[in-house]
């Protein structure tokens, strides 16, 4: 791979490029899914292919081919020269980028047991078992059990000198119960909904979820659903489970503090941010419990890495400290052009895409609580799990989440079950909303492998650490 | 035939015979080839320049009833071997499946031709000089742009050991403009066409500056019920998304579309028709889905009656209704979808449209819509550059941007207007041709700052 990487560099040079990068990425997939008892599909995929990413004449420009072969890659180096050079016929200043050290290295994540060597009779065995539980409940007119690896092998140089070679491994699984009646579909997921729980790790995550043992509370709680009291609307004590609460960083702690989208580089298509530059340090973005960190060492994350896809080594940083904004999610790009260094969070989905500024673990930090002593502080609220819906404006401010169940919570105790929760509320709001964080007892990391962002659409896999937390006085049953 | 569809074609039918040999006793490949380039921009300038080229075959194995499928884009012999050796072992894994009904045989399939050479030709310097026309429009008013010129050239192929080898190439432009002021003004507009030589840049720039110097200064607006213009771009997303959870034959069959228990009802207003056509002259895309089945035109709403939805092989043979050609690529957890929706055209201009209210509010588009409720096809979304207050048949105010919380089913059966323009809206080798619409009781439930 080096030697076709160099090749790539030295075209791209004596094409005119003041930086050239080149990544190779060799990817395999395999999804299988179980549905109502019948095999939905099992598919597996490989793709591999050289992405060239340029800066000639001040400006960027990239190309991708699958064509990973010295004579290849040159062509592709050329072709991402010419388009920088095409780029600067509507050019702003020239792109700067800030220094990182360039380094040799290697970096693997964790796999205990390698999920492309589990044979596919062993993996349908388990996704069919635990989909025959599910069905067993007659409320429950649609099942699903599904598991999913992917694995990645890249090498990325730089003609500063980097020359770094990564993979990892990822695994994720879960089950859902649709209890379907009376013209409600009604959905109850584990370990999360759309599509399960991911980690970087093997089939001994599958093995730890215990699909089969989960199955049946999942489908009599969505049989109880079905028979369950609509949402109320009206200002509520909002507590919201770990994984819900991972998707509601990533949304509104997560995109918003994205440097390019502060910059508004993803403006027509995801959006801009409600936090400005000078917001950095000075605005209060939460309650004094709240603090959010950016984390790309965490084991067994999605979110983790060695190095960012720009040679960048992975770090943690905070974003939000006790409160106040503190950082923001940054590429060497984005980060020179406000005097700081890069945090090291530049993904491409693939070799076809260029590196782009994701999340990488984004968690918000436990707090202190038991989760019954939580409960038990709250006079009158609401808990609920697992997301069912998500959405929010384009500059990351009014958001509406729906999740699968919910309980009311009257006189400090979990009563009765509602169904289709949903809430409402503005960003800072929202966040200097937030009383109680439980503990690190009740905190854990959730993989989130379906963060869509850019054009072309990229997927970049993330995580979000959480624990069930409060929020005083939220708007719930919105349209109800 | 273009070289690139020549290409898919032949990858297409060595790896249905490369899966014969492996051992399986039906096989199906879908493959594709082709190029696609996108420039960005934002912040008046050039920041994102990309281009690609691939090749990729899926190849769907049957042994027995049971089914396995591997993708490569490995188009080597030795490679392609490997992945149907891996989609037959998929299948010998599997348990069989008897409502598998096996794989279609070949239907004729009209040819027809959805390429213009001069998206062909439309390369970075073309690209980069209609983002600097359509820049100009915004930075000569101090405004600021951003979007994006994406050009494709794909080329999809369908073969199996029924005989089916069909193969078609589509090409397609995408020009996205969003137009912003340093006060919170935006606009945007948006042209999608397989012809390049139709996109006047300039144009497109100054319809998204001159909204976005209307739009400053937006105001509060009370939640609740009103009477809403919506522009072609806010109604594709409700079209699109209905698409996704009501029109297709696996949500009909599971009762997740409200298809399921009103078919032949009137659960629209009498000026709604969609139908899915993708032989229509006005449509871009594949004339045949991606089993290599002919797509028939398939009216889904007619007149405000819910009427038939679309299938595949598969659907069609379990539900015994007639397979309408709307297979996906397998496997999938969707079933058969629409991918060519049109809706019908009205006879009203926009401009009578907002005439007709006398107190609502009028929406550019929708940002960031999902789906709370299925049957109902309730989603909810916010508006997005350009939403203004409708004040005696004509735009007042700017609004801030509106969070709206409301089943599409139920606001179709509110239309009291339909546009005679229609636009093309969504991606470029796939978009939805629709009218505005003059909507009344759409619930608006929350704002942004």
């Amino acid at each position: 791979m080096r030697d076709i990487i160099a090749a790539a560099l030295d075209a791209a040079a004596l094409a005119g490029a003041t930086y050239a990068d080149a990544r190779i990425v060799d990817t395999r997939k395999e999804d299988i899914s179980v549905e109502n008892g019948r095999v939905e599909g099992i598919e597996s995929s490989a793709s591999f292919g050289i992405g060239v990413r340029v800066i000639a004449q001040g400006s960027w420009g990239f190309a991708s081919s699958a064509d990973v072969s010295v004579r290849g890659a040159a062509d592709t180096a050329r072709q991402a020269v010419a388009i920088a050079k095409a780029s600067a016929l509507c050019a702003g200043p020239s792109v700067e980028l800030t220094a990182v050290e360039p380094v040799v290295d290697t970096w693997s994540g964790p796999c205990e047991i390698d999920p492309f060597s589990v044979p596919l009779e062993d993996k349908l065995a388990l996704l069919l078992a635990a989909d025959e539980v599910l069905r067993a409940e007659p409320a429950v007119k649609l099942s699903k059990a599904q598991c999913g690896f992917y694995q990645v092998h890249k090498w990325f140089g730089s003609s500063e000198g980097a020359f770094i070679e990564q993979e990892h491994t990822e695994t994720g699984a879960g089950i859902v119960a649709h209890a379907i009646g009376n013209g409600e579909v009604l959905p109850r997921s584990y370990p999360n909904s759309h599509g399960g729980g991911w980690r970087q790790a093997g089939w001994e995550y599958v093995l730890g979820l215990d699909l089969v043992g989960n199955a049946g509370r999942v489908a009599e709680q969505a049989s109880q659903l079905l028979g369950a009291m609509v949402c109320p609307s009206g200002e509520y004590d909002l507590i919201i489970d770990a994984s819900q609460l991972g998707l509601q960083v990533h949304e509104s702690v997560g995109h918003p503090t994205e440097l390019d989208r502060v910059l508004g580089d993803e403006a027509a298509f995801a959006g801009t941010s409600w936090v400005t530059l000078p917001d950095l340090g000075t605005l209060r973005y939460g309650s004094e419990h709240v603090t959010v960190t950016a984390d790309a060492t965490v084991p067994g994350s999605l979110g983790s890495f060695g190095y960012d896809d720009e040679g960048v080594p992975a770090q943690r940083d905070d974003i939000v400290r006790d409160g106040m904004l503190t950082g923001l999610l940054s590429s060497r790009e984005s980060a020179s052009s406000i005097g700081r260094t890069s945090n090291g969070c530049m993904r491409a989905d693939g070799w076809n895409r260029i590196p782009l500024i994701r999340m990488t673990t984004v968690s918000l930090e436990p707090g202190t609580w038991a989760f019954d002593d939580l409960i038990a502080d709250t006079e009158c609220g609401l808990y609920i799990e697992t997301n069912n819906s998500w959405s929010i404006d384009d500059k990351r401010l009014n958001f509406q989440f729906a999740c699968e169940i919910g309980w009311l919570i009257e006189n400090g105790k979990l009563t009765k079950m509602v169904k289709n929760p949903n809430y409402t509320g503005i960003t800072p709001k929202f966040w200097n909303s937030c009383d109680a964080i439980c503990s690190s007892d009740h905190w854990s990391v959730w993989g989130l492998p379906n963060c869509g962002k850019g054009e072309p659409m990229q997927v970049s896999h993330v995580a979000h650490g959480a624990a069930p937390a409060r929020f005083r006085g939220v708007s719930v049953g919105v349209g109800r | 035939m273009s070289e690139n569809t020549q290409a898919a074609r032949e990858l297409a039918l060595r790896a249905v015979e490369l899966a014969f040999a492996a051992g399986a006793h039906e096989a199906e490949a879908v493959s594709s080839a082709g190029t696609s380039a996108l420039t960005r921009f934002a912040g008046n300038r050039i920041h994102q320049n990309v281009a690609e080229k691939d090749a990729s075959v899926s190849v769907r194995a049957v042994v027995g009833t049971k089914v396995g499928v591997a993708a490569t884009n490995h188009t080597d012999d030795d490679a392609l071997r490997a992945c149907c050796e891996a989609a037959v072992a998929a299948a010998n894994s599997a348990p069989e499946d008897p409502s598998f009904p096996g794989l279609p045989a070949a239907m004729p399939v009209e040819s027809i031709d959805r390429t213009a050479e001069t998206t062909r030709q439309f390369g970075a310097e073309a690209r980069a000089q209609a983002v600097a026309s359509i820049v100009a429009q915004s930075s000569s008013r101090g405004l600021t742009a951003a979007g994006g010129v994406k050009v494709s050239d794909e080329s999809v192929a369908v073969a199996n050991t029924h005989g089916v080898d069909v193969a078609q190439a589509v090409t397609g432009l995408r020009a996205t403009v969003l137009s912003m002021s340093k006060t919170g003004g935006s606009g945007w507009a948006s042209f999608v066409s397989r012809d390049a030589s139709e996109l006047a840049a300039s144009a497109l720039g100054e319809e998204a500056a001159s909204l976005a110097e209307r739009s400053e200064g937006a105001v509060d607006l009370e939640p609740g019920e009103y009477t809403v213009v919506l522009a072609p771009e806010a109604v594709a997303d409700i079209v699109e998304f209905l698409g996704y959870l009501s029109f297709g034959a696996k949500s009909v069959a599971e009762e997740r579309s409200f298809m399921s228990t009103r078919l032949g009802e009137q659960v629209a207003s009498p000026l709604i028709s969609i139908a899915d056509d993708a032989l229509s002259p006005l449509a871009n895309g594949l004339a045949f889905d991606f089993e290599g089945q002919p797509k028939t035109r398939v009216a889904l709403i007619e007149k405000g009656v819910a009427t038939e939805y679309v299938t595949d092989s598969y659907w069609a043979a379990r539900l015994g209704r007639p397979n309408t050609g709307h297979a996906l690529p397998a496997p999938n957890s969707y079933g058969p979808m629409p991918l060519n929706m049109e809706m019908a055209a009205g006879d009203a201009t926009l401009e009578e449209l907002i005439a007709g209210v006398r107190h609502g509010v009028y929406v550019t588009r929708f940002h960031y819509v999902n789906v709370e409720d299925p049957v109902p096809a309730t989603l909810t979304g916010m508006t997005r550059d350009g939403t203004f207050l409708i004040r005696d048949g004509r735009l007042s105010s700017p609004l801030k941007n509106q969070r709206f919380t409301q089943s599409a089913v139920e606001a179709l059966s509110r239309v009291q207007g339909v546009t005679r323009e229609r636009r093309y809206i969504g991606t470029e080798t796939s978009p939805v041709l629709v009218p505005g619409l003059l909507v009344a009781g759409f619930r608006l439930t929350g704002q942004t700052q």
